[in-house]
């Protein structure tokens, strides 16, 4: 994978009708609102002045709670790759017992998160929380209000945010070749020599995609430091949400946005710079599939599977106790006190009987769906160039990508409003303000980032010499694009897809400002019926709306992604030549067991 | 099994096929749409803050009886305003009602509302407006309560300052932790007001920038998703503010009493408003649906089913007699609504900046 020059790339026609059809797509919706929206902010009377700047660094505020962002982002980037190492080892590479179960538990993130998993937890270790109840009764003497801060933050987004590793970290694992590890041990290694120099380096390229993540959850953490935080740890995000609503203090929100985009683009430099020029795939001409080690230390046999339960009940906990709560009224949700005789159906019927009924679910999946599916589609292709070719061209092309990490989701809408309120040539003279392709554009246009990393990560572990051997043997481009490639990173396609599909369906940031008034999506109806000043009945129809959502996002979970991993497997084996098929490790993103079929779903936030 | 494998696969395949996924699908898209105006044939929409607890839905019942066909897009005031403005060179409401004078003022400075009066507008006090573009529908005092269980008349607090002067009050009351709300933004009107001083920072003396100083200092903080009643039933605070609407409901959920101050100054009263959209193209019917919204009759209506307090003195008679009382007792608190409304956006940043911890 040395670098390509520019020239020869584009020689290849594949190349040059994907190339067009992204620039202009990055022209037209990634670069051009943008520059607009940042125009009209840092220069509204068209001269610069450095306002933002000054008064952001003379505030203390400002700048303590931007340092709490950057610290958060760092510390979870790396607490949420212990734990979620930690976890995805025991469901998928030592043999444990019970680590179907225990994957069910860990599992638990893909479907809910944002303010009621925090609330979830604050149910828990609060200072009215269950065990921190049993804990005072232990200890008389102890601060019932010890989980909040820092501390709390990072533990309850930590395990917020594993549903990354548990997807795709567990899948490059279950792709490794086996006979590297048995030779490994042939050779004399112990487990954890294995561990180290064999297991963790092939899952490199995966773990630099779900770092720089926990990277960007962290710095843009909301609702955890609001619920949890306390005093002492604010993050930035209110803050730049409260200024991006105020025209005149917008500017603020948009050099605040950048800061954090920058970090986020250094980080990503820096992740790209590590990744390059490794192998992240078995060599061997037979590989075979990974099995389950045992831990031979019975010492830290136990150890381990003591861990494993310990985290399992800190994952499922707080869904148990969601669920639950969604069935109180919001009085005794907000109060923290539960009986079971107050449990009724009374927040479901109101929820569920309003007059919107279930239009606004039907509209959101429909817009969700076709998002995720373009994002990936689309993508698919660009994700594969900027993997097999490394020039500035290629560089300069993922970069402009990432912008829409950059700015809030309501900047990102409120620079298409600017732009496209009129006739535009860069999109064929058409208005697009009030239509309904709008909101897609944008939904699309968000999830761009995600995509990339993700499906960048899975061609990187594929073996290129597949397509070399397609290639000399004749294949075309698009011939091994479809035959060999597509079906090797198809599953990890397939759940990016999904996840993409979860986190669209409840959006409000954007949907508030881009929305055809008459096709409403469901984040605007939760935002109407939780908002009322948090009252009470709003709050509880937060917790039912929650558990409406992981019910949808849990069966879109099993039907695509559970489904699409034994499709993956079955297909491959038939799709690729037999040769290949054997030199051919799974990909990262490549469920081959079928063993998480099972499994549930959820959205990144 | 196999079907459903197969027609996902398909539907990825078509996806990719489809001309390259996202690149030329989405203009193919556009241009039907574009084709197609954006808001179908006579349905007028609606932007409004004021949706929440079923409201939208009874609005929308109410104005198909008369023969309007209206959709609401609910949106939190700052959004909607933010919205409004956005979309001024091509609009998409056509109608605007909830949101409060300041709001109604910043979009008005943004030239997106067109002139009308409609025809109830000798029923309302023209001064609650501005009697041009925007005209008065329900009044909202935002008012300072506190537990009357725990706290007797004589000891509660007499007004705001007295909150973090007094020790006996200090980390007893709540306070904000943004100032994105109207309500927190119309509290802070109220203080700073009496402290107009055209030579202090943003027209605010030092005086009154102290005071917002040791509101932050002695408050303690709201916690998102808990309500402030759930704070007070809870003990963890005795007081806080919140808008005269909201009381009876809270206090019924949550078990508590609570009774509000009505400082010497008076209290903030916000307003909502109903405004024409600039550059509708249903103007007439935009035009029609407002004289039916604020018309007594409907006004009365909406304010015996939600307990407000209609601005249109006939309409008033209908309310309830509790909530008419109240505000019939209350003293407003003089506000000079154009200097806030030039200021509230410095004010909210040097808050946020300076003062919150």
């Amino acid at each position: 994978m040395s670098s390509t020059p520019v020239r020869r790339m584009a020689r290849s026609p594949f190349v040059l009708v994907v190339g067009v059809v992204l620039t202009w797509f990055i022209a037209a919706f990634l670069v051009w609102p943008n520059i607009n929206v940042l125009m009209a902010t840092f220069f509204p009377d068209g001269s610069f002045s450095g306002r933002a700047a000054e008064k952001l660094f003379s505030s203390q505020r400002a700048m303590k709670a931007l340092g709490n962002s950057f610290l958060l982002a760092v510390a979870l980037s790396i607490t949420v790759n212990v734990v979620g190492i930690f976890i995805v080892l025991v469901t998928y590479y030592f043999r444990i017992r019970g680590s179907r179960i225990l994957f069910l538990g860990y599992a638990s993130t893909f479907i809910y998160g944002g303010i009621v998993l925090a609330a979830g937890y604050k149910f828990i270790y609060g200072d009215k929380g269950i065990v921190t109840s049993l804990l005072v009764l232990v200890f008389p003497g102890m601060d019932p209000a010890w989980f909040s801060g820092f501390f709390a933050v990072l533990v309850v987004m930590t395990f917020a945010t594993t549903t990354n590793h548990m997807l795709f970290v567990a899948n490059a694992l279950k792709g490794i070749d086996y006979q590297t590890v048995e030779a490994a041990k042939n050779l004399g290694a112990s487990t954890w020599t294995i561990l180290r120099r064999v297991v963790l380096p092939m899952l490199k390229p995966t773990l630099f995609a779900v770092t720089i993540l926990s990277f960007l959850t962290g710095l843009g953490a909301l609702s955890a430091p609001q619920v949890l935080g306390g005093r002492d740890f604010q993050t930035i995000t209110p803050m730049i949400l409260t200024f991006t609503n105020s025209p005149t203090s917008r500017d603020l929100a948009a050099l605040l946005a950048v800061i954090l985009g920058l970090a986020t683009v250094l980080m990503l430099a820096v992740m790209t710079r590590l990744e390059k020029g490794g192998t992240y795939f078995s060599v061997s001409k037979v590989s075979s599939e990974l099995q389950k080690q045992d831990i031979t230390n019975p010492v830290a046999n136990i150890a381990v599977h003591a861990a494993a339960y310990l985290l399992f009940a800190v994952y499922t906990l707080p869904v148990v106790l969601i669920v639950l709560y969604s069935f109180a009224d919001g009085a005794a949700i907000q109060t923290g006190q539960l009986s079971l005789s107050s449990l009724t159906l009374d927040n479901y019927v109101r929820v569920l009987t309003q007059q919107s009924g279930l239009r606004p679910f039907l509209v959101s999946v429909v817009y969700s769906a076709l998002a995720a599916l373009i994002a990936v589609g689309g993508l698919l292709f660009v994700a594969r160039l900027l993997q097999k070719y490394r020039n500035w061209v290629a560089s300069l092309f993922e970069y402009l990508l990432h912008i829409p990490w950059i700015l809030p989701s309501a900047l990102l809408a409120l620079g298409l409003i600017i732009s496209y309120d009129r006739p535009n040539p860069i999109v064929g003279g058409a208005v697009l303000t009030g239509t309904t392709v709008i909101l897609l554009i944008a939904f699309v246009t968000v999830k761009i980032p995600f995509t990339l990393r993700m499906l960048k990560a899975s061609f990187a572990s594929v073996n290129a010499s597949l397509e070399e051997a397609a290639a000399i043997m004749g294949a075309r481009t698009l011939y091994v694009f479809r035959r060999i490639l597509l079906p090797l990173v198809l599953p990890a396609a397939a759940a990016i897809t999904a996840l993409n599909f979860n986190s669209l369906l409840d959006d409000y940031d954007t949907a508030i400002f881009l929305a055809h008034p008459l096709v409403q999506p469901l984040g605007l109806v939760i935002k109407a019926n939780t908002d009322g000043a948090e009252g009470v009945d709003g709050v509880a129809n937060t917790f039912v709306y929650t558990v409406l959502l992981m019910v949808i996002t849990g069966i879109t979970m099993y039907l695509v992604y559970g489904r699409a991993g034994r499709r993956g497997s079955r297909k491959r084996r038939a799709a690729v030549p037999p040769v290949a098929a054997a030199a051919a490790p799974p990909p990262a993103g490549a469920s081959i067991s079928g063993e998480d079929s099972k499994l549930p779903a959820a959205p990144v936030r | 099994m196999r079907k459903l494998q197969t027609l996902v696969a398909a539907a990825v395949a078509v996806t990719l096929l489809a001309g390259c996924g996202g690149g030329t699908s989405v203009p193919a898209a556009s241009g039907e749409a574009s084709s197609a105006p954006a808001t179908s044939g006579d349905t007028l929409v609606v932007y409004t803050n004021s949706n929440g607890e079923g409201r939208g839905e009874w609005v929308t019942a109410k104005a198909a009886e008369a023969g309007f066909k209206i959709e609401i897009v609910g949106a939190g005031g700052a959004d909607a305003t933010n919205k409004l403005i956005a979309e001024k060179n091509n609009p998409i409401a056509d109608v605007a009602f909830g949101l409060n004078n300041m709001y109604f003022s910043q979009i008005k400075a943004e030239d997106a509302l067109e002139p009308y009066e409609p025809s109830w507008a000798g029923e309302v006090e023209e001064d609650l407006g501005d009697g041009e573009t925007y005209w008065p529908l329900v009044k909202q005092a935002i008012l300072l309560g506190y537990n009357s269980d725990k706290i007797s008349e004589d000891k509660a607090p007499q007004d705001w300052t007295d909150l973090w002067t007094k020790d006996e009050f200090k980390a007893r009351y709540e306070r904000v932790t943004g100032l994105g709300t109207a309500t927190a933004q119309l509290v802070f009107a109220g203080i700073l007001s009496r402290y107009r001083d055209d030579s202090g920072d943003l027209g605010i003396s030092d005086e009154g920038w102290k005071q917002v100083e040791q509101y932050f200092q002695n408050g303690s903080p709201a916690v998102a998703k808990t309500d402030l009643f759930a704070r007070i039933a809870s003990g963890e605070v005795d007081m806080g503010q919140m808008p005269s609407s909201i009381i009876a409901e809270r206090e019924k959920s949550f078990n508590v009493n609570v009774e509000t101050v009505i400082p010497s100054v008076g209290v903030p009263l916000a307003v909502e408003q109903i405004a024409l959209v600039k550059g509708t193209e249903k103007k007439e019917q935009a035009q029609k649906f407002i004289d039916w919204f604020g018309s007594a009759e409907t006004q009365g209506e909406f304010a015996k089913q939600f307990n407000s307090m209609p601005v249109n003195k006939e309409a008033g008679t209908q309310a309830n007699p509790e909530v008419v009382d109240f505000f019939a007792d209350l003293k407003q608190q003089d506000i000079d609504w154009d200097f806030v409304q030039e200021n509230m956006g410095a004010w909210v940043e040097k808050i946020e900046l300076e003062y919150m911890t």
